[in-house]
């Protein structure tokens, strides 16, 4: 790793922990100044005394810019708090937890989307108007056109239960998560969309570089197809597609709130939709500070990619 | 037949001997056959709140809750109150003293022995922190002191001991609802002081070795927001944990994912600890083949319209005949199958406000505003307000949620068709609703009530009498206080009639517009045995049992 690298990439740490400071701070803000109601409100008055105690316990009961100092040390200090509603469940555990879960199907999902974009793209490039592109073809115009939460919703449908009876419970896909067989389907469901934005591209990357002439002086050559396919056109075929990498990555990661509830998975993207709907406040706090640095290391890492597949580029 | 199956059934057979001799709740028959694998597995929406009993008050808790801790006395499965931690208790002819004689041989699950000190320390704990059920100890001599801001004791001056095993608590004025209150558990329970210390008053109950109680189960793993694990206590000190040796939960939020792994056999139960399938599977189990794994439970909450007593063209006697049409005109078969699904969720509200199937309910058809007439409704109201100048700018306010709107809606419409009166709908989000509502703000508005104790002290002391804080309405009918007073200060089967002429009382000055019962649904495998609940919480994780399938 170069000198300038390393400057580059503490750069970048530095302004993905600004941001995630600065966007949790206009939650933190919005949600204590703006918003009506906490994760208190019941149909049962609390007494006043009951209510005092509560506050006194979450340091609600002190002005907002202390509250907001004690947050940003905690927050500083790796400690984001503790749940108003699950009482003694500490918010940086759980949501490092959560995160895992979350990473771990991105990860297969990112696989899947790459792994069969790719293979897809390519068929369809080489096998031009043949009715090897049709089919992938019109998957990819099916998966880019059909939201996720549609696409999941079929999945469970189909794998989760017309697969139960069809086989007797003999094949299927199970509900839940802690398995390894679990996390196909999901995966799936998560990545199939941007699968077929990687296809098309890659499709459309792939006609243009076969027609270039470094790709016909290679084939002139003699050189093995798999040569050919794979070491130049390919690999020069692929910059599109990395670029495309980051949002793509972002998007998955935003995508799992969606996937993680249709398929109940205990992973960030569900606590981002449950802490909100009980209004616990700490937790939407520590999750939007998640996602914030995630995004933030996402677009990091892709970032760094580009100086490994194109040499020009340097930092 | 194998060998080893040989053994399981042998083994199984000698099981479900042994639950008929041991379980008192349970009704396993001799010819059952229990399977090798004792689990039961269910959802649950969101993580429990807490296992604190000082700090309890959601139902989801309690129906966890109620297998791990004990208190002097409990309900039974059919809801009557039976001795727990106590052999027996003696209440004084003047009521104002209860003596509790605590079985001696307790022990808490790490093996402590449970002494008169333990529960004393409990309670005292449990007022001074103040929080939702505290106000369970009110009765006893001293509770205002440790219930001041700032407080001006830490203990109850009433609550002391005897001996080890005797603990006696004065009251300062007779309260018959007390023994149902202390029934429900929560702040009655008893929990271990040096666990509490060594662990933290905060986070004692948050994991597996800090959990300890004298309850038949006890939590074994916890993965916050994802799974809960209990089994039953080794060598517990009251007897026979029952059949199951793991209950394992899993939090998922979808509500319809629940369904497709029950189908997938991935759960034994859904509905325990207070929640329940979609509509939707509702309503196709009870069209489909497996609908004998469906039971439609009474639960412990009522909704009704509620009407100004204070302010507005509804109050005061002047506002009777109005209050009768809005309520006449109410169609609630049309209401239910609107806002319940088909009556999925809830039953019509006939049998007055107190909800079905909790002590104090009238009985179904009782209440007469509930018959729906629409023609002598509008007769009613068009008598009562000839010009439509008492109903000008009526809003009805809820505070927003997907039924709440939908009945808001039906009711608008049902007003409207049978009345010929235009209602303004007005949401609003719950902290300012119920805020609101509390200061009786509203003159038409959205009411309803989950039982905190099956006693009916606990509906009118909130919602009816004159000093309820719930109240809403402002109703104030002194001649049933009065009642009520009295009322509350007997035991329950000899006050029951009391609260029920107290009841008819409000029906006659018709007090609100009742709505409908919530239900609660269970799908239970047909192997599984002892499954259920009445209309206040789950039955018992001891009388569960498995049976080869």
């Amino acid at each position: 790793m170069t000198r300038g690298t390393l400057i580059y990439i503490i750069q970048r740490l530095l302004l993905i922990t600004f941001t995630a400071v600065a966007i949790s701070s206009i939650v933190f803000i919005g949600e204590h100044a703006l918003l009506p109601g906490d994760a208190f409100v019941s149909e049962r008055p609390h007494n006043p005394r009951e209510l005092a105690l509560l506050l006194h316990h979450f340091n609600l009961d002190l002005p907002l810019p202390q509250q907001y100092q004690l947050w940003v040390t905690g927050v500083l200090h790796g400690d984001l708090g503790e749940s108003l509603v699950n009482r003694g469940v500490q918010i940086t555990p759980l949501l490092v937890r959560e995160l895992g879960t979350s990473l771990e199907l991105g990860a297969a999902a990112l696989i899947f989307t790459v792994g069969v974009g790719l293979t897809l793209g390519l068929f369809a490039a080489l096998k031009q108007n043949t009715w090897i592109d049709y089919v992938a073809s019109s998957t990819a115009v099916v998966g880019y056109s059909m939201p996720s939460f549609v696409i999941a919703t079929l999945l469970v449908l189909v794998t989760g239960k017309l697969f139960y009876i069809w086989t007797n419970g003999a094949f299927y896909y199970e509900i839940g998560w802690g398995k390894p067989t679990q996390i196909l389907v999901p995966a799936i469901a998560l990545g199939f969309p941007y699968a077929s934005i990687v296809a098309r591209l890659t499709r459309a990357s792939m006609l243009e570089v076969i027609r270039q002439d470094y790709v016909r002086t290679a084939w002139a050559k003699g050189l093995r197809p798999r040569i050919v396919i794979i070491r130049h056109a390919l690999r020069n075929a692929l910059i599109p597609v990395i670029t495309i990498l980051g949002p793509l990555a972002t998007g998955i990661l935003t995508g799992v709130v969606v996937i993680e509830n249709i398929f109940g998975i205990p992973g960030l993207g569900k606590e981002f939709i449950d802490s909100i709907l009980n209004r616990d406040y700490n937790i939407v706090i520590g999750v939007f500070t998640f996602y914030a640095a995630l995004v933030g290391l996402v677009n990091l890492g892709v970032d760094l990619l580009y100086p490994v597949l194109d040499p020009r580029i340097r930092y | 037949m194998t060998q080893r199956s040989g053994w399981k059934a042998l083994s199984g057979t000698v099981l479900a001997t042994l639950l008929l001799a041991a379980c008192g709740n349970s009704t396993p028959t001799s010819s059952e056959t229990l399977a090798a694998d004792q689990t039961i597995r269910f959802p649950i929406n969101d993580d429990i709140g807490t296992f604190d009993p000082a700090h309890q008050s959601a139902l989801v808790d309690f129906d966890f809750a109620q297998n791990i801790f004990q208190g002097p006395v409990k309900f039974d499965n059919a809801g009557k109150i039976i001795p727990d931690l106590a052999s027996k208790w003696d209440v004084s002819a003047d009521a104002l003293t209860y003596t509790f004689h605590l079985k001696q041989n307790i022990k808490f699950s790490n093996g402590d022995p449970v002494k008169a000190d333990d529960l004393i320390y409990s309670w005292n704990r449990a007022a001074l922190a103040g929080d939702a059920y505290a106000g369970n100890f009110s009765p006893i001599v001293g509770f205002d002191a440790v219930s001041a801001t700032p407080p001006t004791a830490k203990t109850l001056s009433g609550l002391t001991k005897t001996d080890d095993y005797t603990v006696v608590a004065k009251l300062s004025a007779p309260a018959g609802w007390w023994l149902s209150a202390l029934a429900l558990g929560g702040v009655s329970w008893v929990i271990d002081q040096k666990v509490v210390t060594a662990k933290g008053e905060d986070t004692w109950w948050t994991t597996p070795d800090g959990l300890v109680a004298t309850g038949p189960f006890k939590m074994t793993a916890r993965v916050p927001k994802a799974s809960l694990d209990f089994a039953p206590v080794a060598n517990w000190w009251g007897g026979s944990t029952g059949a199951i040796k793991k209950i394992h939960v899993d939090v998922i939020a979808d509500q319809a994912s629940w369904v497709t792994k029950y189908e997938q056999g991935g759960y034994e139960i859904v509905g325990y600890a207070n929640m329940s399938p979609t509509a939707e599977d509702i309503l196709r189990y009870q069209a489909g083949t497996h609908k004998a794994e469906l039971t439609l439970n009474p639960s412990v909450r009522s909704s009704w319209v509620g009407f100004s007593f204070v302010k507005g063209p509804f109050a005061g006697d002047a506002g009777k005949d109005g209050r009768s049409a809005f309520t006449m005109a109410i169609d609630r078969a049309q209401l239910v199958d609107v806002a319940c699904a088909k009556g999925a969720q809830c039953t019509p509200a006939t049998g007055g406000l107190i909800a079905k199937g909790l002590k104090g309910y009238l009985g179904d058809g009782a209440d007469s505003t509930s018959k729906f007439d629409a023609a002598a409704a509008k007769a009613l109201y068009q008598k009562w307000d000839p010009t439509g100048s008492k109903v000008k700018g009526l809003k009805y306010t809820y505070n927003t949620s997907a039924t709440n709107k939908l009945v808001a809606e039906n009711l608008q419409a049902q007003w409207k068709q049978n009345l010929g009166v235009t209602v303004d709908l007005e949401a609003l989000d719950r902290q300012t609703f119920f805020s609101n509502r509390d200061k009786k703000t509203y003159v038409l508005f959205r009411h309803s009530w989950s039982a905190d104790y099956d006693h009916p002290q606990d509906w009118f002391d909130n919602l009816f009498t004159c000093s309820a804080g719930s109240s809403g309405s402002g109703y104030c009918n002194k001649t049933m206080d009065d009642l009520v007073t009295k009322a509350d200060q007997k035991p329950i089967d000899q006050s029951l009639s009391d609260y029920i002429s107290a009841q008819k009382m409000m029906i006659a000055d018709v007090v609100g517009a009742p709505l409908f019962y919530s239900i609660q649904p269970y799908l239970v495998k047909p192997y599984v045995k002892g499954a259920g609940g009445n209309a206040f919480f789950d039955y018992y994780w001891t009388g569960l049992r498995v049976l080869t399938h």
